[in-house]
């Protein structure tokens, strides 16, 4: 005991001491661990989720990169097709275009050819009459000077036979 | 001359105020002021370089209680981190200038007004104590009253002396606890006031360098040795094996 008691020993100092070193735990424990590690844990999850989040950000990522790679490539070859059918049609189209115009021509062509035909034709008995009108009139002008008028008129009814059976 | 006994500044009645008692209210008031800090400004991202690094020394401390005490470890930190913080800021304090040096003339004796609390065997003492009286009941309601009995009472002979063993290895450890500690600050209190008296300036630095390492690792081994203590006991006998 007189060890003790040379070591300074109070059982009212150690006391306090107890009760002084239990009250900084307490409030150690409630205001400075707990939220403390409440906080690490709330991170922690967070960053977990995040890196999680991450993950399947990737992995749609690179889902939607193979999607677009299909897509594409099915739209080249649905642009393949539609170009080449697109060819075809033209080519189709400048074929029965090129017949129909061949056909129009032809036909622009005989009809201009009738025209021809038929103005000629029309051409020519205007001019057989102005012919025949001249060559009465000219025989008139004529037969005045060498027949009389009986003769006149018969020489001209023969003339005018002539040439309606030339003509 | 320097004394094992804190000395008395005052008396409340029968209670006296020492200066060691004066010293551990200096170190409660900077704890407390650092927890008010700390519990205003916490934020989910850090803003501040002092919430950093108490968290940084929390997740460290916490991860190594989990290494060793692994699924009692929530249990086991508050202990272990509380006797670490308390007993290094209690050793450091007595490095604060003034502390050990201001003081009164008593008797021809020179008192002085705050002294390293560690250095006071009363404090030492205690939370021996507190140690010795939380492990026994943590491990009580760990592994049970039945199990926990079971380690020091046996019918059998061999057990049972075994068991003794065990009761007298507790008290020894309350003793190599609280002597451990006081020891190691009481004599470096003594070294630097020695030193110190040789010659007061720059010649005490490595000293009180010295005493920085030694106030942190008795901090350490007190608290450590106070979790080791704790995971055994809150450890059943069948998973020991």
């Amino acid at each position: 005991m007189d060890i003790i008691k040379n070591f300074g020993v109070n059982p009212v100092l150690l006391g306090a001491q107890i009760v002084n070193f239990l009250i900084i735990f307490f409030i150690l424990k409630k205001f400075l661990y707990k939220p403390i590690l409440e906080l690490l844990r709330k991170r922690q999850t967070t960053i977990k989720e995040g890196l999680k989040q991450a993950e399947e950000a990737k992995v749609r990522l690179e889902k939607v990169i193979v999607e677009e790679k299909n897509i594409l490539r099915q739209a080249q070859i649905q642009a393949k097709k539609i170009i080449e059918d697109t060819k075809q049609e033209s080519i189709e189209i400048t074929k029965n275009m090129t017949n129909d115009a061949k056909k129009l021509t032809e036909k622009m062509l005989g009809e201009a050819k009738n025209q021809i035909i038929r103005e000629s034709m029309e051409t020519e008995k205007r001019l057989a009459l102005k012919v025949s009108k001249l060559a009465v009139s000219f025989l008139e002008k004529s037969l005045k000077n060498f027949f009389s008028g009986s003769q006149q008129e018969e020489v001209l009814k023969n003339v005018l036979k002539k040439i309606k059976k030339t003509a | 001359m320097i004394s094992f006994a804190p000395e008395t500044i005052l008396s409340l009645g029968f209670f006296p105020i020492t200066n060691t008692i004066l010293d551990i209210l200096l170190v409660d008031l900077i704890i407390i002021g650092g927890i008010v800090y700390v519990y205003k400004n916490i934020a989910l991202i850090p803003n501040n370089l002092f919430q950093n690094a108490i968290e940084s020394i929390i997740e460290m401390f916490y991860g190594l209680t989990e290494s060793i005490a692994q699924n009692v470890a929530a249990k086991i930190f508050p202990y272990f981190m509380s006797f670490f913080l308390f007993i290094l800021l209690t050793n450091w304090s007595s490095l604060i200038p003034g502390v050990g040096t201001i003081g009164f003339r008593e008797h021809d004796e020179f008192i002085p007004l705050f002294r390293g609390a560690t250095s006071d065997l009363n404090l030492t003492l205690g939370l021996a104590l507190v140690s010795a009286v939380a492990t026994h009941t943590l491990s009580i309601k760990t592994i049970g009253i039945k199990e926990y009995l079971s380690r020091y009472f046996s019918f059998n002979p061999l057990n049972l002396f075994i068991g003794l063993l065990e009761i007298i290895s507790e008290i020894t450890k309350v003793i190599s606890l609280s002597f451990r500690l006081f020891g190691n600050i009481f004599a470096g209190e003594v070294v630097i006031i020695t030193v110190s008296s040789i010659f007061a300036f720059i010649f005490p630095l490595p000293f009180l360098l010295l005493e920085i390492v030694v106030g942190m690792v008795q901090a350490l081994v007190f608290s450590m040795l106070t979790m080791v203590f704790m995971a055994i006991l809150t450890t059943s006998h069948n998973q020991s094996h």
